[in-house]
């Protein structure tokens, strides 16, 4: 009986090659690209005062656990110690931050300010075309609850971007105290609030409307929910508007403070990059204060999100504002890369090639040249390839030239130059 | 200036859009050609770009950012519960997302026992029984002609969209729950609306008023 190709492709015995769906491996161009990107956010996160932190790559699941207000259980990879203790793959870096904060910084009360880059996961399902591995390069600033302390964060956030070699892109800055301190006024329960949040998440305001109408609530109070969506950047129509509507302390305070952020970032000469929106919603339900995330052209999700948090460090026992920032370095990738604005054309070092017996001068040139400040790539060359051969591979490498050591006295030098 | 391109969800949905759109002066006369065998049509002066695909795929082109817009039904939203901007209900394509079977099904809908439930759309069946009904149900997830399957007796009932319900009738069956009601959505990639706002709420606000008058 003939078995058809696809149990044959499906069968075991066939070399397993491909990683699962969601995780890449990033090579040659491509992870250059990556690293000198990573390497200009870190250079500019380390410029503000951020020093490094690494934590681990797992933790209990408790650290992300839904009263941190981090990405749902469900999102999570999880699985068992020994002691059959839940653990997770980190999804999300600020808590694990947070908590090193209250462990290693207990007593400290003035600015903790702390960078990273490292992997976070999110099981986002099958067939999504999503990323389930992301690098992200981040800074929290602790200890410092000022509004200038959120203006900073902004300005670097957008700092970071252009050292990427981002131009087009916009900054969303919202504060999670306004929709909170609205629906703290209304008295919604619990379901009635996630109902309404989900409906504004996803700008659906014919179905806030309809859920309105069906709760009890003040026209008040309900002509701002469904003034939300227009309320952009026209701070000072947004404040008169609320005022005369809502009685709610945290919600004139969540504007104002959007107002100074405002002018201060303006201060950084950074004002054409964002953009004020007082429908944006958190994605963690740890935000606090002022939130943000950074769009450009090219891929469907933000290229850096951030906000305030006030009260998740002393979850962990420690009482300390808090505001981070994160830039997702893959997103950022996908989005110059379809911009057209990587480096494609990256070439690197030289080949030393050399026969058999000329192997001590070639070691000794080898490292005259690196301390130099030059790659070397020493190639050993097999009586049995061409020349040609070699300087076929030294294209497909990316190599810049090949130096060829074809006697003592006779060097050759091939110039590449080929991008790939 | 930038394309936008829209993702419209094949059939009466696309032509009842199109249709709406040229009233905002957005017109797209390729796509008129009935035997044309093109993918993608483009009306560079105004700088837009359309596409058909099948209904399902929309809100994967739209999250995804292949295309900015996206127009399709809310049945389809929901099942595939992908992160979108809906920020308008068109109005049109309006039917409901019902339980259906037999008559006699009603005692097992009522009881709470375990109930087989046929379905194009296994995340709305399972949200509603699971999470609404709070009743144990086995989902079987089909593809077309759904209610075959109370009849021929692979499952007790069926979730679907239904119309008018004269098919339902037709084979004797009947509406024994509603779920929600439907009808065709402008759909939004969230990176869309921010780098493109003004054009997009703009468009938005033209097709409002039209769909209002």
């Amino acid at each position: 009986m003939g078995q058809d190709m696809y149990m044959e492709w499906d069968s075991n015995g066939a070399e397993l090659l491909h990683t699962p769906g969601g995780v890449q491996d990033i090579y040659g161009v491509m992870c250059a690209n990556k690293l000198k990107i990573q390497s200009a956010v870190h250079e500019v996160l380390s410029s503000y005062g951020f020093r490094d932190i690494q934590t681990p790559a797992f933790e209990y699941f408790d650290i992300f656990s839904k009263e941190r207000g981090t990405v749902a259980s469900k999102e999570m990879f999880k699985f068992f110690d020994r002691g059959n203790n839940t653990l997770v793959l980190r999804p999300d870096m600020t808590p694990p931050i947070a908590r090193c904060v209250a462990k290693y910084y207990k007593d400290e009360h003035m600015q903790i300010r702390l960078s990273y880059i490292g992997n976070t996961f999110v099981n986002t399902g099958k067939y999504k075309g999503k990323l389930q591995e992301v690098t992200q390069a981040g800074a929290e600033l602790f200890n410092d609850g000022s509004s200038d302390a959120d203006a900073e964060m902004v300005a670097l956030t957008i700092e970071c971007l252009l050292k990427s070699g981002l131009k087009e892109f916009q900054l969303e800055i919202g504060h999670a105290g306004f929709f909170n301190g609205l629906v703290k006024e209304a008295g919604f329960s619990e379901r009635e609030t996630a109902k309404l949040r989900s409906l504004i998440e996803s700008k659906n305001f014919f179905g806030v409307e309809d859920l309105l109408d069906s709760l009890t609530v003040s026209n008040e109070l309900k002509e701002i929910f469904l003034k939300m969506p227009e309320m952009l950047n026209n701070l000072d129509e947004a404040i008169e508007f609320v005022k005369a509507r809502s009685k709610s302390e945290d919600v004139y305070k969540a504007v104002e403070r959007l107002k100074k952020l405002e002018n201060i970032v303006g201060s950084y000469g950074f004002g054409n990059y964002i953009t004020i929106d007082l429908s944006m919603l958190s994605n963690y339900s740890y935000y606090t204060g002022v939130i943000f995330r950074a769009y450009t052209y090219g891929n469907g999700e933000a290229v850096a999100t951030g906000g305030r948090y006030d009260s998740l460090v002393s979850q962990f026992g420690k009482d300390a504002p808090a505001i981070g920032l994160a830039i997702v370095i893959d997103q950022l990738i996908i989005a110059l890369s379809r911009q057209k604005l990587l480096d494609t054309g990256i070439t690197q070092g030289t080949i030393l090639l050399y026969p058999q017996s000329l192997r001590d001068m070639a070691v000794k040139e080898a490292e005259r040249m690196r301390r130099q400040g030059s790659i070397i790539q020493l190639v050993r060359k097999s009586s049995q390839k061409q020349e040609e051969e070699y300087k076929e591979y030294a294209k497909r490498m990316g190599a810049e030239k090949v130096i060829y050591l074809k006697a003592e006295d006779n060097i050759e030098e091939w110039n590449v130059g080929q991008h790939f | 200036m930038r394309y936008i391109t829209f993702a419209l969800a094949k059939g009466r949905l696309a032509k009842h859009t199109l249709k709406l759109m040229e009233q905002i002066g957005i017109t797209c006369e390729e796509m008129k050609d009935d035997k044309t065998r093109k993918l993608i049509f483009v009306n560079e002066e105004l700088g837009y770009k359309f596409f058909l695909s099948k209904a399902t795929d929309v809100p994967a082109y739209v999250e995804l950012g292949a295309a900015d817009i996206g127009v399709v039904g809310r049945d389809t939203i929901i099942e595939e519960g992908r992160k979108l901007y809906e920020v308008l209900d068109l109005g049109f394509g309006k039917c409901r997302m019902c339980v259906a079977g037999p008559a006699s099904a009603r005692k097992q809908l009522n009881d709470g026992s375990l109930i087989r439930v046929a379905s194009k759309y296994p995340r709305i069946a399972k949200d509603y029984f699971f999470n609404c009904k709070h009743q144990t149900a086995e989902i079987i997830k089909l593809n077309g002609s759904v209610e075959l399957a109370p009849i021929v007796g692979l499952s007790e009932v069926i979730v679907d969209i239904v119309e008018t319900g004269s098919t339902l009738k037709e084979n004797g069956l009947e509406v024994l729950e509603e779920i929600c009601p439907l009808s065709a959505r402008v759909v939004v990639n969230e990176v869309s609306m921010k780098m493109q706002h003004e054009r997009i709420t703009k468009l938005i606000h033209d097709l409002k008023q039209v769909i209002t008058e």
